[in-house]
């Protein structure tokens, strides 16, 4: 029974990663299957309904929206995923550095920190962005910076913590470097926390993506991205409300599986708050 | 020949003098025990020996000299190529002591691999050895992780950390304290067993005055920083001159002070 049981509940949390892994592999393979060039303009079929040659209709260039949403989930979610690793290449080791040095080098880190943190991430990269100018480097760039604090202090955090305990002075003792015990005996262990952080973080970087794309700071035109897509339909949002819909139901599903991924990651592996 | 000397050693926080004036001698081989209250410097003596002090602490005065080298001031890099090798430390907190997520037999790997060039072969029939001398079940703890072990095992294959790379002084900073008594014992005889056999040097640490009777040559008794009373176990014990190592012989359990040396013998063993 009990076999039964584990295996059952293996399944079920097996099943929901099968499911969100397959949903990011359909938005990367997804712009090789395209039924029409997403960027090819057709005037004489502008603003079409869905139908069956073009499954969610056309935008006002005459662009096949079906085709625009594919490649687009490429451009969102890939750029959005860019983001999370560079935010986390810089946080995480910067974080750990700080945490085991501690002493007066941590104080100055935390300062530096909390002056990033004083200010909404939203704010920091509107500023950034609207400053460098629309690109989507300068997106990333923008975005980075708002992010890495938070996983700075985290990790910071943890091993604060965790560096008081007997198994790192058990390292120490035994000859490990510093870099040994926080590569190999903190790092594991910091983890967790960050890829918990990181799944639910990610929905909330693929709305910045797409929030400043829509405002025009991101991806520039003809470029499908779902926020920049939201953007180009707002004026045609009465005669063809679609062209807003789906490209915003697009945006809504990321978002909801990348929380509730977390959402699970997190009961996992227990993190409070 | 002494192993490690300690002379006139001072330790302050922040000024506040913590240890004042130790003076004691490790001869190689020796089974040395520091007996004392808890907060009486202990601790921080074995600390000050692998250069292990808390940012906080610092020597203020003194030397320590171990193998007729000055290691007051290494650098830590200096003190990374010691700790393990030359020193090794046991702790208390067994539960804590091995990395949680990290199998047993991969932190020894490591331990050796920071300190010698052997083939990974070679690395592994050395931890095995370890393992066996301290009477573990080798290649079932070598590919266990901590908590799959119980709290003698887990305290038992630290010692078999420490002792791996065949160390001339071992630190044993209250191994026992934290296990049931019958484990305990059985822990100090491992000890005992290894200190034969590698012919290491033993700085035990220890608030238990049974336990320091069993294994000691020499006997150190520390009070609020300083060492009150050094000597043979058999002076210490028996003819114990500070009122302090008085008050402590008379807190062992059912001891009177009346007791005379053969019935004190009978029941301290």
């Amino acid at each position: 029974m009990k076999i039964i049981k584990q295996t059952y509940q293996m399944n079920s949390q097996s099943l929901l990663f099968i499911l969100v892994f397959a949903y990011f592999l359909a938005i990367v393979i997804a712009p090789l299957f395209t039924p029409h060039d997403p960027l090819q303009i057709n005037m004489n079929e502008r603003l079409l309904k869905p139908s069956e040659e073009h499954l969610f209709g056309t935008d006002h260039l005459g662009r096949d929206l079906f085709s625009r949403i594919l490649t687009g989930g490429q451009v969102t979610v890939g750029t959005g995923l860019l983001v999370l690793i560079i935010v986390l290449l810089v946080g995480v080791p910067l974080g750990m550095v700080s945490g085991f040095i501690g002493g007066r080098f941590d104080r100055y880190f935390m300062r530096i920190i909390d002056s990033f943190m004083a200010f909404p991430d939203f704010i920091i990269a509107i500023v950034l962005s609207g400053i460098l100018g629309p690109s989507m480097l300068n997106l990333i760039f923008a975005i980075v910076v708002a992010k890495w604090g938070s996983y700075a202090r985290l990790v910071r955090s943890t091993v604060l913590s965790e560096k008081e305990k007997d198994y790192v002075l058990m390292a120490v003792v035994n000859g490990l470097s510093a870099f040994q015990i926080i590569r190999k005996h903190l790092l594991p262990h910091v983890m967790g926390n960050v890829l918990v952080l990181a799944t639910l973080d990610f929905g909330k970087i693929i709305l910045m993506i797409a929030s400043l794309s829509y405002i025009g700071l991101g991806a520039q035109p003809p470029t499908p991205e779902w926020g920049a897509m939201l953007n180009e339909s707002t004026p045609y949002v009465q005669s063809s409300p679609h062209l807003m819909i789906i490209p915003g139901i697009a945006i809504m599903c990321t978002v909801l599986i990348s929380n509730l991924v977390g959402d699970v990651l997190r009961d996992r592996f227990d993190v409070k708050g | 020949m002494s192993l490690l000397t300690v002379r006139h050693l001072h330790i302050s926080c922040r000024n506040k003098p913590i240890v004042k004036n130790i003076d004691f001698t490790v001869r190689q081989g020796e089974w040395f025990t520091l007996i004392g209250e808890s907060g009486s410097g202990k601790s921080i003596t074995a600390s000050t020996i692998g250069g292990l002090l808390p940012k906080e602490m610092s020597i203020a005065a003194g030397h320590v000299l171990f193998d007729n080298k000055d290691i007051t001031h290494l650098s830590n890099k200096e003190f990374q190529k010691l700790r393990g090798k030359e020193i090794s430390y046991v702790f208390q907190d067994y539960q804590s002591s091995l990395t949680p997520f990290m199998k047993i037999g991969k932190q020894m790997d490591e331990m050796i691999q920071a300190h010698c060039s052997l083939t990974k072969n070679e690395r592994r029939e050395i931890a095995l050895q370890a393992l066996e001398d301290v009477q573990l079940p080798t290649k079932r703890v070598y590919n266990s992780y901590p908590f799959q072990l119980s709290g003698g095992q887990l305290q038992r294959a630290s010692i078999a950390m420490a002792i791996m790379l065949n160390p001339k002084l071992l630190i044993a900073d209250e191994p026992t304290t934290a296990l049931d008594s019958i484990t305990a014992v059985h822990v100090l005889e491992v000890i005992a067993n290894i200190k034969e056999k590698i012919n290491c040097a033993i700085l035990f640490i220890t608030h238990d005055l049974r336990l320091a009777r069993k294994y000691s040559n020499t006997i150190a008794v520390m009070k609020q920083g300083e060492i009150v009373e050094a000597g043979t176990k058999e002076s210490v014990i028996y003819h114990p001159s500070h009122p302090y190592t008085k008050r402590l012989l008379g807190a062992v359990p059912t001891i009177k002070s009346s007791t005379s040396p053969a019935k004190l013998d009978l029941i301290l063993q």
